[in-house]
């Protein structure tokens, strides 16, 4: 939630990967942030072109529309690689040791069926607006101004194959956990303990409030 | 197996899911794809060979979800309303509330608790959405609270319930989604919400100096501020004033004249307004960047959800529980107050194991009808209706409570979000302490929503001018 | 056999073919086939299509203006200033369309056969403030229109201004527009008619087009007998509809009269000085870009008129 990640790093192969796939992650959330400032602006530029002009933004609602999925989706993996998404921790968190390993390794594994259908699902999304014969290689547009839908479609299987990855890189971790009977496993979220955390959240917050 | 039997069995999944610790946006949607090629399958007659085509029309289904229902104009309030308070916070509005807050008004028994709920309710006047209320002064009141003495988990419910008045206290995402749900005017339900908002707010003050009055070793009051220490603390705070008239002007002229524009528009000025002055104060790119990072983290968190409990939902659509639900809600042979009391305590109950916005989207397109059918349908008037009030009163009036009701869940166990949210700001409380600090806020809730309900006067005096 | 509907909204006059037509098809074959009409349970509206393609339901309702890339051949139906003056031309010309082989070739990429058309009146516009009744009074108005309405009224001036429907009845209390063009049923659904001080009572710039389609495999496995009870219920359901809809339009005049609409009549002169400019470039402007796309344009364009021609002899 704070932005406290609570992933271990080691010279491992996982460990690296998880880093590679890191890099990847950290621009999309950052494209997903930088479009929801650019949300703020397009209404800005709105309001005033209508009331100072009488000339309102063409195709608001439409360009709205279109910059939501990455604002909304786009980051959906490296919340994931945090451990940022919402659950209840009540019974997870009373396990340790090779008893949460499995635990994390099945609830990830369940996580991981429902993405890569969904990789699917939304690629086909995706492929009945797309169409290479068509202009603007448009088969959906949007109500006002016609804007093809097809690329604010193709960013949610972007967004779930990055995932997809990133939960292949969990599955291994914490089955690599459970084999070896591992502490404090590489590459995924761990539920810190409490000193842990405090030092992280001390760095994170000092000065910006 | 009927589609009903269907939606009961998919829907006992799903909790299990949740209750073993997997997260919740990927379990509703996890169990809405299993109940699509369930029903999917079933309409097939269980033909073996026809597995596949059912899994694949599923998986296709479920596949429009994410895009069709995050792209919407409705929805983009959310991340401006998450933005707008990251960037108050990176301009110290934050602070600057609190330290007003707490010089004017810490004297009082239970001094610094009282100003966080009002520095909160200030704050919500800014921010559309509760958890990041939470998440925020979670970072600025425990602390300050701890330090003279407060039991940290009471600390922490202060909070938490205190971020709950940013749904009601306009701008709000949460009530824009309601409105867009049942086709009624935003604006006036925004309104609607400031009241109910401030009257939680001193419900919770007056809960807090009770507890201050009667129990031992509770945080001291906080006095000894000069009056020149007073003053000088109200300018920092002034924008906040700047912005509640800007998105007050977007929704309703009190001068009379015409808006100045939708509440979508008043909530970017807003933002932009605060971004200028976190510029002035001294924001840069580095702190620039880490709000937008953090916009972005909690909008994907909520936005998973949403699409997550939309996947479900499209089931139940296919499986035809709203309708069989609504059929029987409206076949009860009881008082309609009764019936609407038990729909509430019915939200509540829900609201347990769902997210707020999940659930409002999942029930209002079948409670909503028929409560207005319970006051006498959309046209009635106040004299012909059951409960008083006119058809667009009656949704403004079930729109505060539903909205209140959702926010009650969010500090209720075991998926009460800002308590999640509070806990994972601070590294020295559990949920669990979370929860158990926020007990009493629940009851304070428990009397506010039955005043709400009692005295609907409170909720339709404001939009009843407009 | 039991058939899922997709439609949105709640019930209403724009529904109620469909309702009948489940009726009629559930009587026809002594319950034997049925259809569960589901209002934006089983699907977004802009997405109708997408589910029938998918097979996720064996039938639906959706608008062409929503997408036009997903229909171009029936954004036909939706251009300005057809001359379609009742909804009895409105099913004519609209059927005619839909039995035009390239349209029922662009459907069948979706998996879809176009059954009916849900037929609607001339939108027309509700406005604030001074009646608008000259054309020079458009320039510089903020219209809520999407579509080749958009078009026509951007044509002489006018600031077509994106809203959402829901939206619309906000977006016009707040100033946002000045301006809404709807049907009367939407008028009256969207609250817009309450905020409205005039009404253009023959303005007729135009109005969406609105099929309901059905899945090809699932229409294609029906039993003769089932198929049957369905092609011959949809007359019928057309029919409740037109009068239906012809109800809501006799008490269109009491409810602008009840809540003080002015009802006002363009002139001829001005009305003709509209379609000079909106109507014919527009149209053409149609032809040659889907021309271009390979689509018979011209062809269903003169099917249009010529249907019209046919009605009225
Ligand atoms: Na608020
Ligand atoms: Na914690």
């Amino acid at each position: 939630m704070a932005g406290a990640s609570a992933v271990h790093s080691d010279d491992s192969l996982i460990s690296r990967l998880d880093h590679s796939l890191l890099r990847v992650e950290r621009v999309f959330v950052l494209v997903a942030g930088i479009f929801a400032f650019m949300l703020m602006f397009l209404a800005v530029i709105s309001v005033t072109g209508r009331n100072l002009f009488n000339e309102p933004l063409r195709g608001y609602v439409d360009w709205i529309e279109t910059l939501m999925p990455l604002i909304a989706i786009l980051g959906v993996s490296y919340v994931q690689r945090e451990g940022g998404h919402i659950r209840m921790d009540i019974l997870i968190g009373q396990l340790k040791g090779r008893p949460l390993w499995l635990a994390e390794f099945v609830t990830t594994l369940a996580i991981f069926l429902v993405i890569a259908a969904l990789v699917y699902g939304t690629w086909a999304h995706f492929d009945r607006s797309f169409d290479l014969s068509k202009p603007l290689w448009s088969r959906d547009s949007t109500i006002d101004i016609g804007l093809p839908l097809w690329p604010a479609k193709l960013v949610v299987p972007v967004a779930f194959f990055v995932m997809s990855l990133r939960l292949i890189l969990q599955l291994i971790g914490f089955g690599r956990a459970f084999v070896l009977g591992l502490e404090s496993p590489a590459a995924v979220p761990l539920v810190q303990s409490v000193a842990e955390q405090a030092a992280q959240e001390a760095e994170h917050i000092s000065g910006r409030d | 197996m009927e589609p009903i039997e269907i939606g009961l069995w998919v829907s006992g999944i799903m909790l299990v899911l949740v209750v073993i610790g997997m997260r919740v946006a990927f379990a509703a949607a996890f169990a809405g794809l299993l109940g699509l090629i369930w029903i999917f399958w079933a309409k097939k007659g269980y033909a073996p060979e026809q597995l596949g085509w059912a899994m694949t029309v599923a998986i296709k289904t479920a596949g429009q979800v994410p895009h069709g229902k995050v792209a919407s104009q409705a929805l983009s309030l959310i991340p401006t309303f998450i933005l707008i308070g990251y960037l108050a916070y990176y301009a110290g509005l934050t602070r600057a509330l609190f330290e007003a807050a707490k010089r004017w008004i810490a004297w009082v028994p239970g001094g610094l608790a009282v100003s966080t709920v009002f520095a909160t309710a200030g704050f919500a006047a800014v921010s559309g959405a509760s958890v990041a209320t939470a998440a925020v002064f979670a970072r600025i009141a425990i602390p300050e609270m701890l330090k003279i003495g407060y039991d940290k988990r009471f600390a922490a419910g202060v909070v938490a319930a205190g971020g709950t008045l940013a749904s009601l206290i306009p701008p709000s995402a949460i009530l824009v989604i309601y409105a867009i749900i049942v086709e009624q005017d935003v604006g006036k339900l925004l309104l609607a919400g400031f009241i109910p908002g401030m009257f939680s707010a001193f419900v919770y003050a007056a809960l807090i100096i009770g507890l201050a009055l009667t129990m031992k070793n509770f945080g001291p009051p906080v006095s000894g501020f000069t009056w020149r220490q007073r003053f000088e603390a109200l300018p920092p705070a002034l924008p906040i004033f700047a912005v509640v008239v800007i998105i007050i002007f977007f929704v309703y002229n009190p001068f009379g004249g015409d808006a100045w524009g939708t509440p979508t528009e008043g909530g970017a000025i807003g933002a932009f307004i605060v971004l200028v002055m976190a510029l002035w104060r001294g924001m840069r790119w580095p702190e620039l960047k880490d709000a937008l990072i953090e916009t972005a983290k909690l909008s994907v968190m909520i936005f998973s959800i949403i699409w997550g409990v939309l996947i479900y939902v499209r089931f139940l659509g296919f499986a035809d529980l709203p309708t069989a639900f609504s059929d029987w809600i409206t076949s009860l042979d009881y008082p309609p107050m009764l019936i609407l009391i038990c729909i509430l305590l019915a939200y509540a109950v829900l609201g347990m194991f769902m997210d707020a916005i999940g659930m409002l989207l999942l029930t209002l397109p079948v409670v909503y009808p028929a409560v207005m059918a319970l006051n006498g349908g959309e046209a009635v008037t106040a004299a012909e209706s059951t409960f008083g009030m006119s058809g667009t009163m009656c949704a403004v009036w079930f729109g505060i409570l539903v909205v209140k009701m959702a926010e009650f869940c969010l500090i209720t166990p075991p998926i009460g979000l800002n308590c999640f949210v509070v806990a994972g700001v601070r590294p020295d409380l559990s949920v669990q302490d979370v929860f158990r600090g926020v007990l009493p806020f629940f009851f304070a809730d428990a009397v506010t929503i039955a005043l709400l309900v009692a005295f609907p006067s409170i909720v339709l005096w404001l939009p009843s001018l407009a | 056999t039991e058939w899922n509907v997709s439609v949105w909204g709640k019930r209403r006059a724009f529904t109620e073919h469909v309702e009948k037509l489940a009726e009629l098809v559930s009587a026809k074959t002594n319950g034997e086939f049925t259809m569960n009409v589901s209002y934006g349970g089983l699907s977004k509206n802009t997405e109708n299509l997408d589910g029938i393609s998918i097979g996720a339901f064996e039938m639906a309702q959706f608008c062409a203006g929503y997408h036009a890339d997903k229909n171009r051949a029936i954004t036909v139906l939706e251009l300005p200033f057809l001359g379609v003056n009742t909804l009895e031309e409105e099913v004519a010309v609209s059927h005619a369309v839909y039995a035009h082989p390239a349209v029922a070739e662009e459907m069948a990429q979706w998996n879809a056969k176009m059954l009916m058309t849900s037929p609607m009146p001339q939108y027309n516009l509700v406005g604030t403030g001074e009646p608008r009744d000259e054309l020079a009074e458009f320039d510089g108005m903020r219209v809520r229109a999407t579509g080749g309405l958009g078009k026509a009224f951007a044509a002489v001036g006018g600031v077509p201004t994106s809203v959402t429907s829901s939206e619309a009845y906000q977006a016009m209390e707040s100033g946002v527009v000045d301006t809404v063009a709807f049907a009367q049923h939407a008028h009256l659904s969207f609250g817009t008619i309450n905020e409205a001080d005039w009404w253009t009572a023959n303005l007729n710039p135009g109005t969406v087009n609105c099929p309901i389609v059905v899945n090809i495999d699932a229409y294609e496995s029906l039993s003769d007998e089932h198929r049957a009870a369905l092609d011959s219920s949809v007359d019928e359901a057309i029919d409740h509809y037109l009068a239906n809809y012809g109800a809501l339009l006799e008490k269109w005049d009491s409810v602008l009269a009840e809540k003080g609409v002015q009802k006002v009549m363009i002139s001829d002169e001005e009305l003709a000085k509209f379609r000079e400019v909106a109507a014919g470039p527009i149209a053409k402007a149609w032809i040659e870009e889907n021309a271009a796309q390979g689509l018979p344009a011209q062809e269903l364009y003169d099917l249009v008129n010529s249907t019209l021609a046919d009605m009225r002899k």
